[in-house]
């Protein structure tokens, strides 16, 4: 090894470097199948749907793209959701996920590969895990090199909080939404590095894509500014840090606006104000550092004070004028979901919308050992190696990572830009670490040259010692190295980096026995890492479904399952498992047959009426008209929704009925034990009920100040509509009335519905959908006939004979 | 003769009654506005002997009502009352009511507060039980225990809502609150000041690159401390109000700092596991970055050791903490081959 000649080391050095490329190369092709398939556990264990809510409507929008082609999806007016008001669907998305999947169907198409708009839509998210692990190994090589950024394309691959949004089947925007984001911010950092207009360019094309895809977009247009005035008020200033942000925000700002739903946002919203004003303070920094290129030093001073004063003057004016710009609308210019970032309280001050969705809640320590498990450990040490030594490229990504990890805080679903910042700091300290271990080991091993040089400092002290104890560690690290190897590929260029850097940095080594227990700790937390990451198969959790008091989303389980931490991520919405003691799967596919029941047994033009986290199920899977979706836009709209489920059944027959609502939906989870269901989230309904029409009052409900159903309930709980449509004939199931989510009898066990008529329950009890009742005086006879239909169709479903499925 | 004083006696009688009757509620109100008066924020403080002189010697239909704070000293040390805050709010519409209507004129409305210590009395007349406590006595209200009291929605979001009740319940218009500003004007034209003076010596530091911001080591603690605070769930504490620590109910003399169930964390629990997580970085950030550098070879290995059993405690002490507060736990599945 180190005993040829130089000019031998030299050939040596070239050849370990070519292997070198060519290994990475096929870790990186290794990186990209393990972050696919680790994302397929759902569609092995379910089956290949797509999952939760805004999935759903995704789909909806990219099947009418493949159907109809790009014009029509642009000019798309819906009346399919929110009755009477109907929706734009073109201006007011954002087109990336579905242009994206719509393209890659057409492409595949036009190769004849006939797959389904469904599969692609499924296999979306997983190929862009893909992407964006790869994207990831670009960043971290542009900031700390190549072992660097392989150790962090790997733990992107497995990063918990990533794969619970990306797994196939959750076609959401985030799940391309990322990769742009850290494809973004490579070609920036790229561009920062080489001080390329073409890279410029690039960025500003991946940041359109960015804006296409999803609102995030407002972190990077703030985040890059940042980077700039900090690196011009530390005195980083460079031309190339000029290229990389002037293009950007001209060229981005031009391309965000073509974006229907952003459009003239991306000049007038306080969001993108950062941005422009630092564009005007690089030009005054650029002009700056060009007059004093040209001037004598004397001069110089001479027209600092010139340049400064006039500067001040002109960006005070300039900031006057944002000032009063963004004083004169009402919420400052900016929207509810920013100023409950920086304003944490704010939110639930003043939007209930915005607070009563769970993933806008602010998370606790367990959380973040959830998203990003061992690598909470690992992130302060990747910071320390950011500022050993401080480059543009490691500044940024310590901006970058205390920014999302502040954001993250006060809410939970910026986890998901947290968790590559932290990917990327774990993989600089995991490779740095490495690094010098295997550094320590390999140079200290008897039979080493190294030994001689690095030892020499202690031998005189130790020397004894250390003979004794070397036959031992050398057991242990041959033991240790080809179960790495094995093990973890992508530990293998850390190795070679270190035979890279030997021979400058010679000297620097630990002690060797501590080094290699060092390293099997860090295995074994990699190991722990590993296993906690394909622990999160089908994740599926915590979704822009409304909060429930508290029960966590994901945790659902029947009174006979065994409890099974594999369990805690796997709850799809959609179709849901359980294992019974026995080891038999349970199917509970209440949903699906819901909608098909919807869709087979009622009229197109029919209206539905749920809450609005039904909404865009209700409309993608079966094909009916709703009143709200998850689109939340209108808050008066929801607003009404609740109002109705929150009043005594006159009324809400009244208010659905003045809204030509046919049917309603409610899900109930009291005889199965499912957590999420409409009474849990009924308090909610009440509040931005009661938001905007004040005689919906929250006390009414409470009974001193606690939610509950059973005999101790308010009247006003009892009787409203919410509480009987979910308690209609609960009596029946078991005799007692027991809720097994609340664990309690409920208050009122029987009584009759006047207004509406039960006309299905699905086989588990957890949607059940009624009719309105046509006005009591007018026609007798027509009442009467739907009602025996209604019985008839229902009683099978009580005694669970279980018809089949219609959606099959 | 003698008619003429009997049918004049009573007459005079009268009207003097009636003159003493108008009189004395005259009084009483001008007593009330001096007494309003003396205090800054307009809250009255009453005690039992000004209780009955106002409200149970003076019959109704009187030509004021009383809005009445209960407060108790002893209980200013429970946070869970927020008894101080409600006050605060309280003496804000107070103030604001004042300011906003002509207080000479006969609007009628007095804010007033009662002391548990000094008027145990009155406590037991109005029968409140429980605090904090607002009650509205309007002018025609006989027996103190029918006045109104204000329920705990109407105090929930503050001097607004109290204003609202107030208006709603005595047609009077409170009118805007005036909340005084976090900072006063002079000191907003000091601290400009200071930041002008200070913007000049900036930029010509800036220029040198000579400050505090040109220090990495400042920027290292800063990102560390926002990560530190982060992953403790800081934004949790502050956003829900958590507590440090709970004292235990059965047991007082004990202090809860963990709560079992992921849904919430007190504040100190999630300090301390945020420091566990970021110590074991910190840990291999020094013992890569700067103990390499080290000459000293004992050392090296004493640091190293020292490092590693922390490091390793710290990591099982989160994994289990975890597994107890949540329930999720990591376990190996092997084949069945195996067992």
């Amino acid at each position: 090894m180190a005993d040829g000649e130089s000019s031998r080391e030299a050939t040596a050095r070239t050849l370990r470097n070519a292997f070198g490329n060519v290994f990475s190369f096929f870790i990186l092709l290794l990186i990209g199948i393990l972050a696919f398939s680790i994302r397929l556990f759902s569609v092995i264990k379910y089956e290949s749907v797509i999952h939760e809510f805004d999935p759903y409507f995704n789909y909806r929008v990219t099947q009418f793209l493949t159907k109809n082609g790009i014009y029509d999806f642009w000019n798309w007016f819906d009346d399919r959701t929110w009755y009477p008001l109907g929706r734009v669907i073109g201006g007011t998305v954002y087109p990336g996920l579905t242009l994206t999947a719509g393209t890659l169907w057409w492409l595949l198409n036009s190769l004849n590969i006939p797959l389904s708009v469904e599969t692609v839509c499924v296999f979306t998210a997983p190929i862009f895990s893909a992407f964006a692990s790869w994207a990831t190994y670009l960043l971290t090589k542009e900031v700390k090199g190549t072992g660097a950024g392989l150790t962090a394309a790997v733990l992107l691959a497995m990063v918990p909080s990533y794969i619970s949004r990306s797994v196939a089947g959750s076609y959401d925007n985030e799940a391309v939404a990322i990769f742009a984001l850290i494809f973004t911010f490579y070609l920036y950092i790229k561009t920062l590095n080489t001080g390329s207009l073409f890279y410029a360019t690039l960025n500003a094309l991946a940041y359109f894509y960015m804006v296409c895809s999803w609102g995030g977009y407002t972190f990077i247009i703030n985040l890059i500014p940042m980077h700039v005035l900090l690196c011009i008020v530390t005195g980083r200033y460079s031309s190339r840090l000029y290229i990389a942000y002037a293009p950007l925000v001209v060229l981005g700002t031009l391309l965000a606006a073509l974006v229907p739903v952003v459009g003239f946002n991306a000049v007038m919203t306080s969001e993108h104000f950062a941005s422009f004003l630092v564009f005007i303070i690089i030009h005054v920094v650029a002009l700056v550092y060009h007059v004093k290129g040209n001037l004598s030093p004397r001069m110089f001073k001479v027209a600092v004070t010139l340049v400064v004063s006039v500067g001040l003057v002109v960006c005070c004016a300039m900031i006057a004028v944002l000032i009063a710009l963004v004083a004169s609308s009402p919420t400052k210019g900016w929207s509810g979901r920013s100023l409950s970032l920086l304003d944490p309280t704010y939110a639930s001050k003043y939007i209930p919308i915005i607070a009563s969705v769970s993933e806008h809640q602010p998370p606790t320590w367990p959380s973040y050992f959830m998203d990003i498990n061992v690598l909470a450990f690992l992130v302060p040490a990747g910071i320390i190696a950011c500022f050993l030594p401080l480059s543009d490229a490691s500044s940024f990504v310590v901006l970058y990572i205390v920014t999302a990890v502040y954001f993250s805080g006060v809410m939970v679903r910026l986890m998901l830009v947290f968790a590559p910042a932290a990917c990327i700091m774990s993989g600089i300290a995991l490779s740095e670490a490495f690094n010098v271990l295997t550094r320590s080991i390999k140079f200290q091993l008897p039979g080493s040259s190294g030994i001689s040089q690095s030892g020499d400092t202690s031998m005189n002290t130790e020397g004894e010692q250390n003979d004794i104890a070397k036959t031992e560690k050398m057991d242990e690290t041959a033991k240790e190295r080809p179960s790495k190897k094995n093990k973890r590929k992508e530990k293998e260029p850390v190795v070679k980096a270190s035979i890279r850097s030997r021979i400058e940095r010679r000297l620097l080594v630990l002690p060797l026995e501590a080094s290699v227990i060092a390293i099997i700790l860090l295995v074994l937390l990699g190991a722990f890492y590993v296993k906690v990451a394909c622990k999160v198969d089908a994740a599926l959790n915590v979704h822009a479904s409304t909060l429930e008091k508290s029960s966590r989303v994901g945790r659902w389980k029947l009174v006979h399952c065994v409890w099974a931490a594999a369990e805690a991520y796997s709850a799809p919405s959609i179709v849901l498992t359980t294992y019974s003691r026995e080891g038999g799967l349970h199917v509970f596919d209440d949903f699906r047959e819901a909608y098909a029941w919807l869709s087979h047994n009622t009229e197109v033009d029919d209206k539905v009426a749920s809450w609005w986290d039904y909404g865009y199920q209700t409309t993608a899977m079966a094909n009916r008209t709703v009143i709200v979706d998850n689109n939340t836009w209108n808050n008066t709209h929801i607003a009404t929704v609740g109002t109705a489920m929150s009043s005594p059944e006159k009324a809400a027959w009244e208010i659905f009925n003045s809204l030509d609502v046919k049917y309603v939906l409610v899900v109930f989870g009291g005889l199965v034990g499912y957590p999420s269901d409409d009474i849990n989230k009924f308090l909610w309904m009440v509040r931005i009920g009661g938001g905007v029409f004040p005689h919906i009052k929250e006390p009414d409900y409470l009974r001193d100040g606690q939610y509950r159903i059973d005999s101790q309930a308010t009247p006003t709980m009892l009787n409203c509509l919410m509480y009987k449509l979910s308690y209609y004939r609960f009596v029946e199931t078991d005799g007692k009335a027991f809720d097994r989510v609340r664990q309690t009898e409920i208050g009122k066990k029987y009584f009759k519905l006047t207004h509406f008529e039960e006309v299905f329950t699905t086989h588990h009890w957890m949607v059940r959908i009624y009719k309105l009742k046509p006005p009591k005086n007018r026609i007798r006879g027509k009442t009467k006939k739907s009602k025996s239909k209604a019985s008839s169709t229902s009683s099978p479903k009580r005694s669970g004979t279980g018809k089949r499925n219609p959606w099959h | 003769m003698a008619i003429f004083p009997t049918v004049f006696l009573p007459l005079l009688l009268l009207t003097s009654v009636l003159h003493c009757a108008t009189a004395d509620s005259d009084d009483l109100v001008t007593e009330l506005l001096s007494l309003q008066s003396q205090s800054k924020s307009g809250i009255i403080h009453l005690d039992d002997r000004l209780i009955s002189r106002f409200l149970t010697s003076a019959k109704p239909p009187r030509p004021y009502s009383l809005l009445i704070f209960f407060d108790a000293e002893q209980f200013h040390s429970k946070p869970e009352l927020h008894l101080q805050d409600l006050y605060t709010q309280y003496s804000l519409v107070s103030s604001s009511f004042i300011a906003n209507n002509d207080v000479s004129a006969a609007s009628s409305l007095f804010f007033c507060a009662i002391e548990f210590k000094e008027s145990q009395k009155s406590f037991s007349l109005f029968g409140v039980n429980s605090l904090p406590h607002i009650r509205l006595v309007g002018p025609n209200v006989k027996n103190l225990q029918d006045s109104e009291v204000m329920d705990q929605g109407d105090f929930s979001r503050m001097a607004e809502s109290m204003s609202e009740f107030v208006e709603s319940r005595t047609k009077l218009n409170v009118g805007p609150i005036h909340r005084p500003p976090t900072v006063s004007k002079n000191q907003i034209a000091f601290l400009v000041v200071i930041v002008l003076i200070w913007v000049r010596f900036f930029i010509k530091n800036v220029a040198t690159k000579d400050t505090i911001l040109h220090d990495w080591r400042v920027w290292l603690l800063g990102a560390v401390f926002v990560y530190f605070f982060s992953v403790s769930g800081g934004m949790f504490n502050i956003i829900r109000k958590m507590p440090l620590f709970l004292v235990d109910r059965n047991d007082p003399s004990k202090l809860v700092f963990f709560h079992q169930g992921s849904g919430m964390q007190l504040g100190g629990e999630g300090f301390a596991v945020g420091f566990l997580y970021t110590t074991v970085g910190l840990l291999l950030g020094v013992v890569t970055h700067v103990l390499v550098r080290v000459n000293n070879r004992s050392a090296q290995q004493v640091v190293m050791g020292v490092a590693l059993v922390v490091s390793f405690w710290a990591v099982k002490k989160v994994v289990s903490l975890d597994n107890w507060k949540t329930g999720y736990g990591v376990h190996a599945f092997w084949p069945t081959s195996w067992r």
